[in-house]
């Protein structure tokens, strides 16, 4: 038992759950309080002193269905099926049996039965469970990569449990009992139930196999699912990613909300007010009853948002604009601007609509800009610098997304050195990797110069870190 | 003390909160192993009330701790009192002279306030916020840390040393041990995600709203009056309200709000007008009610061809309903 729930602890880690040491611990301390015999309070047990993450728990789950049930279950219920199919022939089931044992007392010593066999006759499950996990351990089951193996493990495991001698002995003892004086009819109706019984216990060693082979995939398909998201590049999502990726978009924008508000008020502390406090302790006769602190001013960042909505960039900019939105709901002082050639604002169209059709919206110009036309760095940084230069003070941090690829147009750098001169930081997301900045029409080498921080940003891990430089 | 997790279930019900047996096992291994409990769980699905109710039904004081930004040690362990240390300083000015009498040098009578700084700094000056006193408390304590997830990083780590030995450290006073072992549980709505060290110390209980039967109990324990089809029509109403993609997901207290309203209402059926007129009971933003309306016509609509379809039972209930509402008007 004590293994087998070791083994689960490092499924869980396999799978991407992290689980310490002493959390393994606590598990077995847990089940030292609890009876292990009910299967809920089991798995709540190893649930709640395992998996510490919200979101952890329906891989949890999975892998608990995976591991743990249905094994004792099938078991019973083939088991359960042979005997039904008995009953269906009118055979008492619990007097066959008792004739049996009695018989086998009578005979006591001349029949030699395997473990196995004897498990059979008594029906004992959690014996057979046993033997079933050693002999699959023997066969190497854990090793089982694909569908093709599971009748080679099973078989293996069948072979190693002794499935052929234990029915040859059962077999043996029907003969003796027959020869002892047991009618011919119960002698066949016992052959039958134990080969059905036999036929069940093959059908549960291939489900086993089976399950095996799942929790074996399980381990590498969710790894590889979640270690595709967070690094897949924004211009190859499905649909499903897409929708899955927009959660981890908002928590990404919940987490810069938190930090800043952190960072807010630790800024709020000051230090001890002199003036004030021996001014207002005046009534003390001067002695300091009440301790004033001095305020410091609060930083409250303001952020501009200018994101490229071409179709170049449609799909990278779909998540951009999440991310604004996002950080629309978090901040207020936050106003985002859209471009292509023209450049418009949408901060009321984030903040009237919901988040989809505000996307939808804003790649298609959100009616403030035309998006058919090709990308125009340096027009959308002119019309800023001349329609919206006053959205920006020392204390705004400018941030700018998009590919910088300008069709051979006046890049206009001179308008992102005015609003760099005024601005607090210009940060620059570029979907393109560094290498490509500056070949063909890409102008990037030119806007360079005016950019306080420009990194490469293609996928959800880079956008992580770049936020995490920008707030910290 | 709980004997078992069955246990647990009952004097809990007896408090009238309903739970489910995992909510039972993990309150049960927290007693047994004597490990904080780390609560998660949207909002309003009684993470709080859960506290208070094992307090109670343990015959344990509560001792809350409400968590926010800018939380310091001062707010949750202690604090010299300092105005108390003044006033004592400036009544006991003479037997301060007094000790300094006779000191040849500034170095010896310094020397003599620092042997008598004890007194300023002893536990008569200390407040006890809610950490310190359910450590120092005589009585076996429930201590609740709400919404830790609102408190900031810093406190986070403070609290670690609470929570793996129960004790803390005052630098003028020493190291304070638990004189007994209180059950600690800590409620996070999951703003922010919690430490590794802090979920590796707690066992960790994930409330998440309840499915349809216990829904109708917790309904039928905590608003007995209502009828046993409204209640059913409305859990599964609010069942189907949460499935859908909202702003702010309807929790357990707002159906018992709802299930009020509409008892204050005489409301003897869930039709779709009634329904629209409480819906602002549940939903708190505008653009959700309008896109719950939405669905919830569609959902209706079917619910009411369902149950003509089902047959003579079904097509007596609104043949009862206008007359009630004749009553009414």
């Amino acid at each position: 038992m004590q293994e087998k729930v070791v083994e689960f602890t490092n499924l869980l880690r396999k799978s991407g759950i992290r689980v310490s040491v002493a959390e393994g611990i606590n598990a077995f301390e847990a089940l030292d309080e609890l009876s292990i015999d009910d299967r809920e309070l089991f798995k709540d047990a190893l649930r709640s002193t395992m998996v510490k993450r919200g979101d952890e728990i329906p891989a949890f789950d999975q892998l608990f269905d995976l591991y743990w049930s249905g094994f004792y279950d099938s078991l019973r219920d083939a088991f359960g099926e042979a005997n039904a199919q008995m009953a269906a022939m009118d055979i008492d089931i619990d007097e066959l049996m008792k004739a049996l044992a009695e018989a086998i007392e009578q005979m006591d010593g001349d029949v030699d039965l395997s473990e196995l066999a004897q498990a059979l006759l008594t029906q004992d499950l959690s014996a057979l469970e046993n033997m079933i996990r050693d002999a699959a351990d023997q066969a190497g089951t854990g090793n089982i990569e694909n569908m093709l193996q599971v009748g080679f493990f099973s078989r293996r495991t069948t072979e190693g449990m002794g499935m052929e001698g234990a029915g040859q002995e059962l077999e043996q003892l029907i003969q003796q009992l027959e020869e002892g004086g047991m009618s011919p009819e119960d002698a066949q109706a016992l052959r039958d139930m134990l080969g059905a019984m036999q036929e069940g216990l093959r059908k549960v060693v291939r489900n086993f196999t089976e399950r095996e082979l799942q929790t074996q995939n399980h381990d590498y398909m969710e790894k590889f699912r979640r270690e595709m998201l967070t690094e897949k590049s924004f211009y190859h999502l499905t649909e499903e990613e897409i929708a899955r990726m927009r959660e981890v978009v908002h928590r990404l924008a919940q987490r810069i909300k938190n930090i800043l508000s952190i960072r807010r008020k630790r800024q709020k502390r000051g230090k001890l007010d002199i003036h004030s406090t021996l001014r207002r302790n005046m009534a003390m006769g001067g002695v300091p009853f009440n301790v004033i602190y001095k305020h410091r001013r609060k930083d409250r960042p303001k952020l501009v948002i200018l994101c490229d909505v071409s179709s170049s960039v449609a799909n990278v900019s779909r998540f951009m604009l999440q991310f604004m939105y996002s950080l629309q709901e978090a901040f207020n002082r936050i106003r985002c601007f859209v471009f292509v050639s023209d450049l418009g604002e949408v901060t009321p169209l984030f903040k009237d609509a919901d988040v989809n059709s505000a996307i939808e919206n804003a790649l298609d110009g959100g009616d403030v800009i035309n998006v058919y036309t090709r990308s125009n760095f340096g027009l959308a940084f002119h019309i800023f610098w001349r329609d919206y230069l006053a959205a920006i003070d020392k204390k705004t941090t400018v941030l700018i997304l998009g590919d910088a690829r300008n069709n051979y147009n006046d890049d206009k750098a001179w308008c992102l050195r005015e609003i760099h001169n005024k601005a607090k930081n210009v940060v620059w997301l570029n979907p393109e990797s560094p290498s490509a900045w500056g070949f063909g029409d890409s102008v990037m080498n030119r806007y360079l110069p005016y950019t306080d921080i420009a990194e490469e940003c293609r996928n959800l891990r880079q956008l992580a870190k770049v936020v995490d430089s920008i707030v910290l | 003390m709980f004997e078992s997790v069955d246990r647990v279930i009952s004097d809990l019900e007896k408090q009238g909160y309903v739970c489910d047996k995992r909510i039972a096992t993990v309150v049960f291994l927290a007693q047994q192993l004597g490990k904080p409990v780390l609560i998660e769980g949207p909002a309003g699905v009684g993470k709080t009330e859960l506290a208070k109710v094992v307090a109670t039904a343990l015959d344990r004081e509560l001792i809350r701790l409400q968590c926010y930004e800018g939380l310091d040690e001062a707010k949750a362990l202690y604090e010299w009192e300092y105005s108390k240390q003044l006033l004592y300083t400036q009544l006991l000015k003479d037997q301060v002279s007094a000790t300094m009498e006779g000191a040849q040098s500034l170095t010896e009578a310094a020397q003599r306030v620092a042997d008598e700084d004890s007194v300023f700094f002893s536990e008569r000056f200390v407040v006890p916020r809610p950490l310190m006193q359910a450590i120092t408390s005589d009585n076996p304590v429930l201590l609740l840390i709400d919404e830790v997830d609102k408190s900031d990083p810093e406190f986070e780590a403070f609290l670690l040393e609470v929570l793996s030995d129960f004790q803390v450290t005052v630098p003028e006073l020493g190291t304070i041990k638990a004189k007994q072992t209180p059950i600690v549980m800590l409620t996070s709505n999951d703003a922010r995600e919690m430490s590794d060290a802090l979920k590796r110390r707690c066992l960790h209980l994930w409330i998440d709203y309840p499915s349809q039967e216990l829904e109708i109990k917790i309904l039928d324990q905590k608003v007995p009056e209502i009828d046993k089809r409204l209640a059913q029509d409305l859990v599964s109403l609010m069942h189907s309200i949460r499935e859908l993609d909202l702003k702010k997901v309807p929790s357990i207290s707002e159906t018992l709000d709802w299930a009020r309203s509409l008892l204050a209402l005489n409301a003897s059926d869930l039709d779709e007008s009634m329904v629209t007129d409480t819906l602002n009971v549940i939903l708190k933003y505008e653009g959700d009610i309008n896109k719950a309306q939405k669905e919830l016509s569609k959902l209706l609509q079917q619910k009411a061809a369902e149950a003509a379809a089902a047959g003579p039972q079904a097509v007596e209930a609104p043949a009862e309903a206008p007359k009630k509402k004749g009553v009414l008007h």
